[in-house]
């Protein structure tokens, strides 16, 4: 580079590290830059020259305009950069303060427990191919016990499990059962359907007994189904609701809408079949009632029983949902209290 | 009911290598529930008679000493002992190390101040055979050394199976130790003996003095009475029980009172028959009459207790007065007694479903109301019988049984037997393993079925004492064979599955789509209240309705003897609650409300959405989200200002007077949504807002959820927005601006909005601005019709009285 253009250039470069804001950077703009600015002059004070320095100042001191011109356009952006950020940082929010900090009242959200389980069985049930039924909570006589086997003088009426409205003839379902009959009003075998919902217990209430309760009933009917079905089938479902491999066992158990009728029992989960205090030392728990419809069921549901047969089970909700979190007592339940439902709230 | 292993053991002999709870196990897989195995006194069977050889002093301790025992099988033992007379040469009981004593106290190997002390020699309180508690028992010096105590002194080592009765109510027959027997007998394959045979029976008909009975029995027509077996037995002398049946009593938890009495309770414990004896001394007018109660309303029973009785009971009379409440129990007047010498005996069969239901009223459940509520065999009654006489007379041998032994009834012709064909195939497919026929046929005639092989069919007979309701159709005999093969030796097996699609129904469909859009969209929790309120509630929450039709009978509670005719009272009365600990808050409750009508009532699927906040209304938030949940559910809603009666009724107080508009949906009543008004939040005590949102659901959940989306190619051409500002009065609602302009009839207009809101105050209205959309979806809106709409826009709002603000 040409002497004179190198002098001029070290100058600016000096200016141009001392400049503090972008009014003095826009004064050496036009010093250096602008229509009569030093760069531009150089040529014209070499009016004497000769046409090769000329030649080469011309190049020269161009090219230092440009470098010029950049570094100022650049130092621009970055004072205006600056002054934004200044002024980003006078709205500057505190961000820690999120809503979960501050006392906006109750803010968690969620489902009842009760509700989350039967959605999450139903939804397995519905994996299977079953339908999901429900039918009415005040039931009559022929839904609740007649249709499934329980005729008039049987224990199973009595007044000190089924609440009774006046007339005597109806009832609200002491079982999910009811829900059996109203299927097979309405379906034509082979089928499968679930029905989960509330069941009344005329029973005093206490940490373990409630008079409001849930049941889930299942049903399957088809052509040649076995126990050996059954126990199948209870096996994968249970496995799938426990989150890992459940063994059960069948023994027998009195229920009129089945024949041959079960009490099934797990194998105790805390324990794993050792035995334990949960268990009684038995290894095993009892969990659901089920069994092979019992025939006088399917006639009263018009099902052809020299056709077809079935299975049946009914699972309480409540004693799950107890199961999985602990809770210690059944009334929570209904309370409508949110201490409790808001523990449940999982996101 | 407890089931002694030892009384089980007169009729079938137990394999013997298996532990109490394998038998407890096995007989619960195969028959009923045995929910507690007891071993009773078996550390008599370890405690032997030991004679002291020598005595030495304890090296370390004073008082204690080192005594050498023989142990009467050529070995011998070191002890350490406490006891002041101990010396060599008694005969001493002696506990080796793992016997459990009584009070769960266990002999384990230890060290007394350094010596080993190989188990314990014992006084009479530690193995609970007397008081006298001075030191070691000492035995006669001819007692035999090595015998175990149980031997010696004659005592019974038991094990006692306590069985849940709720698994055996559909089985009469194992109400009584010889039913059992004979499903032990099945399970583990051995032979059942027959105390019972033929030849026995007439050896007790030998014994009885034939004639007609002195007493003279009449039954009554709309009693209990099934069948009615009874015997007049003389010359009896009324005293203690043999040991042998004062053990069998206690062993199944009853005490001895007296031979007579201990007989009665015997044979009832063993053929599951409960009956009754009656001093025949009492019975006036020798006669016995079975009728109802009629005018008799007062009865003392046999624990003293007054029972007051209804017409209709049955009871068991002389000439004169009842003497026993059928099937139930018997009379302080008529019992035998010390000094009764001639017996009426009665075994009887009655209606299980009457005897419950006196049973029930008068809160009096006995050992034989508990069988005849189970529907027993009238079969069973003359067995029974002969089975009194029989020990009567081991026990009281000068007895005589005078006049024949009377049965009649209903019931007391000959069973018609109960016949059921199945065949080895049915039973194969319907239990899911293989099951062969000698097999089933073996199973069935061990419990006492008679089997009939036809080709390869299997004609069963069943015993009359299975007849009674349990075993009548094919399904029971497969249950049967099921029970006793053990269903735990059926091998899993998929079922047979056609392939078919499932969908979830329009009702549950919505369901879910509401519960997640409250929760994941409103942020509020599930809650659930009873379906069951009290009157006392509804009042305080002034609901009009009390649903008199819907009471229950039997109540548990008065605040819950009625089915909810709303949500709202149950809801205000958890709020009321929730409040103590949250001062905003939002729930829901998805349920049902419960009315008179249709056949007996109708159910209405409800939901309830409710917002509480101390500080400000939350309403405008709560209608926003039903405004938005009725788009989740696909319905175009439609709000009015009004309540509509069939979801709140109009005459309840509980509603804003401002803060309140009613939902149509599909033309038809949908939901109201209103605050609760202040008088009664103080009601409940509740201070701050609650707003409600009470949605009936029973018009839209059955119907299938259709898509209203409709796809537009992007419009071509620009749209264009026109503002207007006009006055309002400050009471108008502006949801009448969007109303007017919305009914100018131009094909054009898009959309109109409010835009803006000013409301100076001190002033009686305010200025809201119209946002007002046009656009043609297929040309560019020309300036003159611009012009001339935005006049008419202008020209309707002025008609409506909302004149242009003028600045
Ligand atoms: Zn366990």
């Amino acid at each position: 580079m040409v002497e004179i253009v190198q002098k001029i250039k070290d100058e600016f470069e000096l200016a141009f590290s001392q400049v503090k804001d972008k009014a003095s950077l826009m004064n050496l703009k036009s010093e250096y830059v602008g229509k009569s600015g030093k760069i531009g002059l150089i040529l014209k004070s070499l009016k004497d020259a000769d046409v090769e320095t000329k030649q080469q100042v011309g190049k020269d001191s161009n090219l230092l305009k440009g470098e010029v011109e950049q570094m100022i356009t650049e130092k621009i952006k970055s004072f205006e950069l600056e002054e934004i950020n200044k002024n980003l940082e006078k709205k500057k929010i505190d961000i820690s303060l999120r809503s979960s900090l501050q006392d906006k009242g109750l803010s968690s959200a969620g489902f009842h427990p009760v509700s989350a389980i039967q959605r999450e069985i139903e939804d397995i049930f519905v994996s299977m191919g079953f339908d999901i039924l429900d039918g009415p909570h005040i039931e009559d006589d022929y839904h609740n016990f007649e249709a499934l086997n329980i005729p008039a003088n049987h224990p199973a009426r009595d007044m000190q499990d089924t609440f009774w409205f006046k007339d005597m003839k109806h009832l609200l379902r002491t079982h999910t059962s009811s829900i059996q009959v109203r299927g097979m009003e309405s379906k034509q075998p082979p089928f499968k359907f679930v029905g989960p919902g509330k069941v009344f217990r005329c029973e005093a209430t206490d940490a373990s007994h409630e008079m409001v309760f849930h049941q889930l009933e299942g049903m399957m009917v088809g052509e040649n189904i076995s126990v050996a079905n059954l126990i199948y089938f209870m096996k994968t479902l249970l496995s799938e609701i426990f989150k890992k491999e459940t063994n059960v066992r069948l023994r027998p158990g009195f229920f009129p809408f089945v024949e041959p009728g079960f009490e099934l029992d797990i194998e105790c989960l805390i324990c794993g079949g050792k035995g334990c205090s949960v268990c009684k030392q038995s290894g095993w728990v009892e969990l659901l009632p089920c069994g092979m419809v019992h025939p006088n069921v399917l006639k009263y549901g018009n099902i052809d029983t020299s056709k077809y047969n079935g299975f049946a089970f009914g699972l309480g909700l409540d004693r799950l949902v107890m199961m999985r979190y602990g809770i210690d007592d059944i009334r929570n339940l209904h309370s409508g209290d949110l201490r409790f439902v808001s523990q449940f709230a999982e996101f | 009911m407890l089931v002694s292993i030892n009384w089980i053991k007169q009729y079938v002999d137990l394999p013997e290598n298996i532990t109490k709870q394998e038998l407890g196990e096995k007989f619960t897989l195969a028959t009923c529930e045995v929910e507690k195995v007891e071993a009773i006194n078996q550390y008599f069977d370890l405690v032997k008679i030991v004679k002291v050889t020598g005595v030495e002093p304890h090296p370390s301790a004073d008082k204690l000493r080192l005594a050498t025992v023989d142990l009467g099988n050529g070995e011998s033992a070191t002890i350490v002992c406490g006891a002041p007379n101990v010396r060599p040469g008694i005969l001493v009981p002696y506990a080796p190390v793992w016997a459990v004593l009584p009070g769960d106290f266990a002999i384990e190997p230890r060290k007394i101040r350094g010596v080993e002390s190989c188990g314990m020699l014992c006084g009479e309180t530690e193995l609970a055979i007397g008081d006298d508690d001075y030191g070691l028992k000492e035995f006669p010096e001819d007692a035999p050394v090595g015998m175990p105590l149980s031997k010696y002194l004659g005592i019974e080592t038991d094990i006692i199976f306590d069985i849940d009765n709720k698994s055996i109510t559909h089985r009469p027959d194992l109400w009584g130790h010889y039913g059992m027997a004979r499903e032990f007998a099945t399970v583990f394959k051995k032979e059942l003996k027959d105390p019972f045979s033929a030849e026995w029976k007439s050896a007790i008909e030998s014994k009885i003095v034939k004639g007609k009975s002195q007493v003279e029995r009449v039954i009554e027509d709309g009693t209990a009475c099934l069948a009615y077996c009874s015997a007049v037995v003389k010359n009896v002398k009324v005293g203690q029980s043999p040991d042998w049946l004062k053990n069998r009593l206690s062993s199944a938890g009853l005490r001895s009172i007296n031979n007579i009495v201990d007989i009665s309770n015997f044979v009832m414990l063993e053929l599951g028959m409960p009956n009754h004896i009656f001093d025949l001394s009492e019975i006036k007018g020798n006669k016995i009459v079975i009728r109802q109660a009629g005018e008799d309303k007062e009865f003392v029973t046999l624990d003293e207790a007054v029972r007051n009785l209804e017409p209709t009971d049955s009871m068991v009379c002389d000439a004169e007065r009842p003497l026993a409440i059928a099937g139930i129990m018997g009379g302080l007047n008529s019992g035998v007694s010390d000094s009764t010498t001639e017996l009426f005996i009665e075994t009887a069969n009655w209606v299980d479903a009457m005897i419950r239901k006196t049973s029930t009223r008068i809160g009096l459940r006995t050992d034989s109301s508990l069988r005849f509520e189970k529907h027993l065999d009238s079969q069973q009654c003359k067995l029974a019988m002969y089975r009194i006489i029989d020990l009567i007379c081991q026990i009281c041998p000068d007895a005589v049984v005078e006049g024949d032994i009377e049965f009649g009834g209903v019931d007391s012709k000959p069973y018609s037997p109960v016949m059921i064909t199945t065949s080895a195939k049915t039973i194969t497919d319907t239990l899911g393993i293989f099951v062969d026929e000698a097999e089933i046929v073996d199973i069935l005639q061990r419990l006492a079925f008679l089997v009939e092989k036809k080709g390869d069919k299997l004609s069963i007979t069943v015993p009359s004492f299975r007849a009674t309701k349990d075993v009548s159709c094919e399904a029971d005999i497969i249950e049967e064979i099921g029970r006793i093969i053990g269903f735990d030796n059926i091998t899993p097996v998929a079922p047979e599955s056609s392939l078919t699609t499932v969908r979830l129904s329009p009702a549950k469909q919505k369901e879910r789509r509401i519960k997640d859009f409250l929760v994941y969209s409103y942020k509020a929790l599930e809650i659930m209240t009873y379906p069951m309120v009290g009157e006392a509630l509804l009042k305080k929450a002034q609901w009009p309705e009390l649903n008199e039709e819907l009471v229950l009978v039997n109540s548990i509670s008065r605040d819950a003897d009625r089915m909810r005719p709303s949500l709202i009272p149950g809801v205000l009365k958890a709020c009321a609650e929730n409040v103590k600990n949250y001062s905003d808050f939002r729930f829901f409750e998805f349920g049902r409300s419960y009315h008179a009508g249709g056949e007996f009532a109708v159910e209405k699927p409800v939901l309830l959405v409710g917002a509480f906040s101390k500080k400000a209304t939350p309403f405008m938030e709560l209608q926003d989200k039903i405004e938005e949940l009725c788009s989740v559910l696909r319905l175009r809603p439609r709000f009015e200002q009004k309540s509509l009666e069939q979801i709140v009724p109009s005459s309840w107080v509980g509603i804003h007077p401002f803060e309140n508009v009613g939902v149509s949906a599909m033309g038809k009543p949908f939901a109201q949504i209103f605050t609760v008004h202040p008088s009664l939040m103080s009601e409940f005590k509740m201070k701050g807002f609650l707003s409600l949102a009470v949605v009936d659901l029973s018009n839209v959940m059955d119907v299938e959820l259709s898509s209203n989306v409709k796809y537009l190619p992007l419009p071509k051409f620009p749209s264009s927005t026109f503002d207007c500002t006009v006055v309002v009065p400050s009471g108008e609602p502006v949801a009448r601006l969007v109303e007017v302009v919305s009914k100018v009839k131009i094909k054009e207009i898009a959309s109109v909005k409010i835009a803006d809101i000013f409301e100076p105050e001190d002033s009686s209205k305010k200025y809201v601005t119209v946002r007002t959309v046009f656009q043609d979806r297929a040309a560019t809106l020309t300036r003159e019709f611009l012009e001339n709409s935005y006049n008419q826009v202008v020209k309707s709002l002025e008609k409506a009285g909302f004149g242009l603000k003028v600045d």
